[in-house]
């Protein structure tokens, strides 16, 4: 079930690096990266269960890998596959990982010890492994390789059991049937092999390039009725390196038809293939494709027959982080992997980078033929280790490291990881460790890394990239360099630049010198580089004259308007002084306008009043006429407390009598004039 | 009846890059079809004769495709290993095609499975062509060597063993059945006569060749390998004529148009270039998404297919001259009408009294004439106008100010009216041509509005922004001025190296210099 390293195969298939789901509950996804590091994650949680460096890791890289299927007692507790091995006996625990290698050896790893279980070297490969494959039952395992061979180990004993010669070339790809009797090899062609007698059963045509995958898609014949011989009937699929198509063959019982069935076609080479049995005629096939522009292609289809036209996908998934704000548009995040989970419903699909993957269990919804999550990959950076388990050694990043992702195309996102969390520790135990980091090796070789600033390397190019924007009149190009703000940066390139490409520069700055300010100004910093750092050289050229008189009566023509416009300038600024300056005074003055406001109102309360006074009766005429001047009273004497509170105090209380008294007397005026009105 | 002038319209040449008539023809394409293909597209090949497919190798397929079908109307799929360079023949009935693994092999182009399978290269077969009598194909390989093969008996007639690398391209000559020309990774093309068994030419490129190609008349070889694209005189012995250096990548494939007049070059720098093969200059330049590998036009130009690095096809058609046609026009008054008396001839002592020629006033004109200064400016300051000719505003502005009534046109407007002008002279301001009629126009509304300044917040941005620029182009041309200063002192010092040789005053020499510029 596990997809043996899909794209493993083959030199030329630089995009995928071996990578596998343990069988069956996909708990683990064991990835052996380009480093030469073997690390197993925790597909729940996303977690670095395990991480496991071969001693030979930069001679011999892993180029493929594949788990050991589940022995029938594992089916008791499903979530942690169980392969009982004879060699460590007690242990029902082991699980087994099998590391092909570019020098033709095969480790086998275990999960549950953290180290190394046996290796396969005596009378193995003297070349690249290519593809591994474990038997179901048998407990064999079957590899194949560059030199053109195919072996069959008992892994028990750690043997060659049988090696027979698979191909003419290298055969890049296997594949065991589901009864087990059968194995199925590529090279470009495609071979089925009878397991007992070592003799090819069939021949199919195969890719024009080397197979990076084989599988079979059904177990069962399509038709029941027929006997069945484990093998007739049955649907098996290849994908190629460089092929954007995936082939599905059907063994038939005649050995006439020897093209493909039909055929999916995808967006990009296939890196990583999975797919769910159909275990009977009417359930159809599920089939996830990881391409290496970093898609997934989902196809569901019942096999059923020919079919001539390639079938598109039902579904695509991609992934891409969110943009934030104007700046930083949305970026695509590859998809590495992608696996079924055991309901068949749901994808775990593993992105980000080779180093620091993401997993995520994704829900199929089919109805949508196009899929895009947001996925912020910045945040889940920062590498999660069980602690428990000492073994494990997490990878130790400086901060100013850049991680490159290797392998993908067009995914040149280069994400930088948030400082690790658990980086003192980790010191700790490097140091009491005998194994030097990478980075106190180049310290030891007097490379410092942070001696070249920015400005250094981006003069280097800016030079070559002007020459070869002026030489082929490339507009954006010639942008990417002009448009520069950087005094320095000019500068450097302008030092640098060849002497032919001056006068082409001049013209080229002639021409951008017509434009709006903003950008002209610019322009004119280039000019006053070039005409300071390349004087002589000027001075010297005879034509100078006719080269640069356009420039000259351009500027000349421009600055003609100098005078008038720092005329108006000097307009404009007064003007757009007073303007904030009267906003100012605007701000300051509202408080003031507000408490004569007060006032107002207060007025109209009391006028209000009095009018309510005259419609009740005119009988209580003298009541209300009191209370209202009371009330006025009040009102007043507060005022006139505030106003001058001084001069309250200082007079005393006589004053404030006599105070009332004219006030009263004024007050009194009012409702007899209004009275009088009405 | 006093006349009255209309406005003169001040007319500017036009800044930036010339609309030329070739801009025009290459620009006249639709937006172009992409096809995605199985893998890099090494060659593109049109038929000569109608309906004018194009093949298109890709990886170890070729496609044929149609006119305007996205579609292949035909695959050759059955090589083992990469094609290279399917050819048709002259009449556009068989193909040939080289594979990686040393086979050529012909097709008819209605069957299948190969008519003629030619083994004898040990390497990678990139070039075959047809010789000019259709009986013989001519093939260049990674083994160094050139093979001539019969098509009717399927063999070998001769091999040239003068190249010391890969050849990588070739062509047949169109006129002449015996003479092919070949070019190779060790820098050369040689020409070759099958009556001589040796080459009868041989030219130095200087540089891996990547394409050659032979005008029809079979004078002229044209080579591209590295940067260079070169054109070699064959009548006169392989003297060089042009080196062309316009990509800064290698340049990979050829082309002519159909007419001959035009030469195109693609390049791994993602850009064609179109030459014109009287003066050699670049008149046009496309640009791609990726690398170029190869390029075709096809019969009249009507479509330019070009090939890339990462296996798309760009396919773009011509714009159909049709539908000018064939929208219907208004009816018009007759020829007749027009003429009428016109060619009637003078008598003796007739005197011919001309009727004055109706002139035809422009909107603003007419709003001018009956002195409607404010509607006139109103006109000019519509979007329409401002944007599109902008001259045409700024004549009229000039135009009232020299009456004397610029004034009076600006004034009295409303908030939304004055954004306008302001959001004009914001867009033109900086522009030298009309600088001092708008920093004129500036100052009179700075000086009508200065009261009523502060009481809308959308005119006081305006301002805002107006200063703004202004004082950035103060900043501009204080520095212009600086430079002008540097290049004064440039200009003088190789007067006076002039002034010495000559033994003139170096004082006199100034001026002149100027009288020069101006």
């Amino acid at each position: 079930m596990a997809a043996g390293g899909g794209g493993s195969g083959d030199p030329l298939a630089p995009a995928g690096v071996p990578c596998a789901f343990s069988p069956h509950s996909q708990a683990y996804f064991a990835l052996a990266s380009t480093d030469g590091h073997l690390r197993v994650w925790e597909t729940a949680n996303n977690r670095l269960h395990q991480e496991y460096v071969p001693s030979a890791h930069l001679s011999g890289t892993c180029t493929c890998l594949a788990w050991a299927p589940a022995r029938l007692q594992a089916k008791e507790s499903p979530q942690r596959k169980k392969r009982k091995s004879e060699a460590v006996g007690t242990s029902n625990q082991t699980d087994l990982l099998a590391l092909g290698t570019a020098v033709g050896s095969i480790l086998l790893y275990s999960t549950v010890k953290g180290e190394l279980h046996s290796k396969l070297v005596s009378g193995g490969h003297d070349n690249r492994v290519n593809c591994i494959q474990w038997h179901q039952d048998s407990g064999c395992l079957y590899s194949c390789s560059d030199d053109k061979h195919i072996v069959e180990w008992n892994v028990q004993a750690c043997k060659v059991k049988c090696k027979w010669k698979g191909d003419n070339s290298s055969v890049s790809s296997l594949c065991i049937s589901p009864d087990g009797k059968m194995l199925l090899s590529a090279g470009r062609t495609i071979k089925l092999w009878v397991l007992e007698t070592k003799e090819v059963y069939r021949h199919f045509t195969g890719h024009a390039t080397p197979v990076s995958s084989l599988m079979f898609t059904t177990i069962r014949p399509p038709n029941e009725s027929q006997p069945f011989d484990g093998i007739t009937g049955l649907y098996f699929l290849s994908g190629a390196v460089h092929d954007r198509l995936l082939n599905v063959w059907q063994v038939r019982s005649e050995n006439k038809e020897k093209s493909a069935v039909m055929s999916f076609t995808v967006t990009d080479e296939p890196v990583y293939i999975d797919l769910t049995l159909s275990e009977n005629k009417e359930e159809p096939v599920k089939l996830a494709v990881v391409c290496r522009d970093g898609q997934v292609h989902l196809f569901e289809h019942i096999l059923n027959g020919y079919c001539k036209k390639p079938l598109t996908s039902n579904c695509t998934i991609q992934i891409a982080t969110p943009g934030k704000g104007k700046k930083s548009t949305p970026k695509p995040i590859p998809i590495l992997a992608a696996g079924f989970c055991s309901d068949k419903m749901s994808l775990l699909l593993v992105y980000g980078s080779w180093f620091q993957p993401t997993i995520e269990r994704v829900a199929l919804n089919s109805r949508e033929p196009h899929m895009c999550l947001v996925r912020d990959i910045s945040n889940c950076w920062a590498p999660k280790v069980e602690t428990a388990i000492t073994k494990v050694r997490t990878p130790v990043m400086n901060s100013e490291a850049k991680v490159l992702v290797p392998g993908i195309p067009g995914h040149h996102a280069a994400i930088k990881p948030a400082p690790p969390q658990t980086k003192q520790v980790e010191s700790k135990r490097k140091s009491g460790g005998n194994e030097v980091s990478i980075e106190e090796r180049l310290g030891a070789m007097d490379i410092d890394a942070r001696k070249k600033g920015k400005d250094d390397l981006q003069t280097n190019s800016f030079p070559v990239l002007l020459t070869q924007g002026l030489e082929s009149n490339d507009f954006e190009m010639l942008n990417k360099v002009l448009q520069t703000r950087n005094v320095n940066l000019i500068k450097k390139t302008v030092l640098r630049m060849p002497l032919h490409t001056v006068i082409p520069l001049l013209q080229e700055l002639t021409k951008r010198l017509q434009g709006h300010p903003n950008s002209a100004v610019l322009m004119v910093q280039w000019l006053k580089c070039v005409l300071t750092v390349h004087a002589s050289y000027l001075s010297t050229l005879p034509d100078l004259v006719p080269q640069l008189g356009t420039l000259y009566q351009l500027m000349e023509s421009r600055v003609k308007t100098f005078q008038k416009l720092s005329h108006l300038h000097g307009k404009l600024i007064l003007l757009i002084t007073q303007v904030t300056a009267s906003e100012k005074t605007k701000g300051a003055t509202s408080p003031g306008q507000k408490a004569k406001l007060v006032y107002e109102e207060e007025s109209s309360e009391e006028e209000s009043d009095d009018e309510i006074a005259d419609k009740d009766s005119e009988d209580n005429w003298d009541e209300d006429e009191e209370e209202s001047e009371s009330e006025k009273d009040e009102d007043i004497d507060e005022e006139e407390d505030e106003d001058a509170e001084g001069k309250d105090e200082e007079n005393g209380e006589d004053r404030d009598i006599a105070s009332e008294k004219e006030l009263n007397g004024d007050s009194d005026l009012d409702p007899e004039n209004e009275s009088e009105e009405e | 009846m006093a006349g009255y002038k209309p406005v003169a319209i001040q007319t500017y040449p036009i800044l930036g890059e010339k609309i030329t008539q070739d801009t025009l023809y290459w620009n006249n394409y639709k937006t172009p079809v992409q096809i995605k293909e199985f893998g890099a597209v090494s060659k593109v090949d049109f038929s000569p004769q109608p309906p004018y497919n194009y093949a298109v190798t890709a990886s170890s397929r070729i496609h044929i495709y149609g006119r305007y079908s996205q579609e292949p109307i035909k695959t050759f799929s059955r090589f083992k290993y990469t094609a290279y360079c399917a050819t048709f023949r002259q009449d556009g009935r068989l193909l040939v095609a080289g594979s990686e693994d040393g086979g050529v092999q012909l097709f008819d182009i209605s069957g299948r499975a190969p008519l003629r399978q030619f083994e004898g290269h040990t390497k990678a077969v990139h070039t075959v062509d047809f010789t000019a009598d259709k009986y013989h194909v001519v093939s260049g390989a990674d083994d160094y060597t050139v093979k001539l093969w019969d098509i009717p008996n399927s063999k070998e007639i001769l091999t040239f063993k003068e190249h010391s690398d890969y050849v990588r391209c070739g062509c047949a000559s169109k006129l002449n059945p015996d003479l092919f020309i070949t070019g190779s990774y060790d820098h050369t093309v040689k020409m070759f006569d099958a009556r001589t068994n040796t080459s009868v030419l041989s030219v130095e490129h200087g540089q891996p060749v990547e394409s050659v190609l032979l005008f029809p008349s079979g004078g002229l070889l044209v080579s591209a390998g590295g940067r260079y694209v070169k054109v070699w005189d064959m009548l006169k012995g392989g003297q060089l004529l042009v080196s062309l250096k316009n990509h800064h990548k290698t340049v990979t494939c050829l082309c002519l148009s159909s007419s001959g007049q035009r030469l195109l070059s693609g390049s791994l720098d993602r850009k064609v270039k179109v030459y014109s093969t009287t003066s050699y200059k670049v008149v046009h330049s496309f640009d791609y998404a990726a690398s170029i590998l190869s390029l075709a036009l096809a019969h009249e130009d009507e479509t330019i297919v070009v090939g890339m690095t990462n296996g798309i096809l760009s396919v773009k058609h011509r714009k159909s001259e049709a539908k000018k046609e064939s929208i219907p026009r208004r009816r018009r008054p007759v020829y007749r009408t027009f003429i009428k008396g016109k060619n009637y001839m003078k008598q003796r002592d007739d005197i011919l009294i001309n009727r004055p020629a109706k002139k035809h006033l422009e909107l603003y004109d007419r709003d001018l004439k009956h002195f409607r200064i404010s509607k006139a400016l109103d006109r000019v300051l519509d979007p329409t106008c401002t944007i599109k000719t902008p001259e045409i505003t700024v004549s009229i502005i000039k135009e009232l100010n020299r009456r004397g009534v610029l004034a009076n046109a600006l004034a009295g407007r409303d908030e939304k009216e004055i954004s306008h002008v302001l959001n004009f002279l914001i867009r033109h301001l900086s522009q030298p041509r009309f600088a001092p009629v708008l920093i004129n126009a500036a100052e009179i509304i700075i000086d009508i509005y200065l009261p009523v300044i502060g009481q809308s917040p959308v005119v006081d941005k305006k301002f805002l922004l107006l200063q703004g620029l202004v004082e950035k182009e103060i900043d501009y041309q204080r520095e212009l001025l600086e430079t002008l200063g540097m290049m004064d002192m440039l200009f003088a010092t190789m007067r006076r190296k002039e002034g010495t040789s000559v033994l003139e005053h170096t004082s006199d020499g100034f001026p002149e210099n100027k009288k020069i510029e101006s």
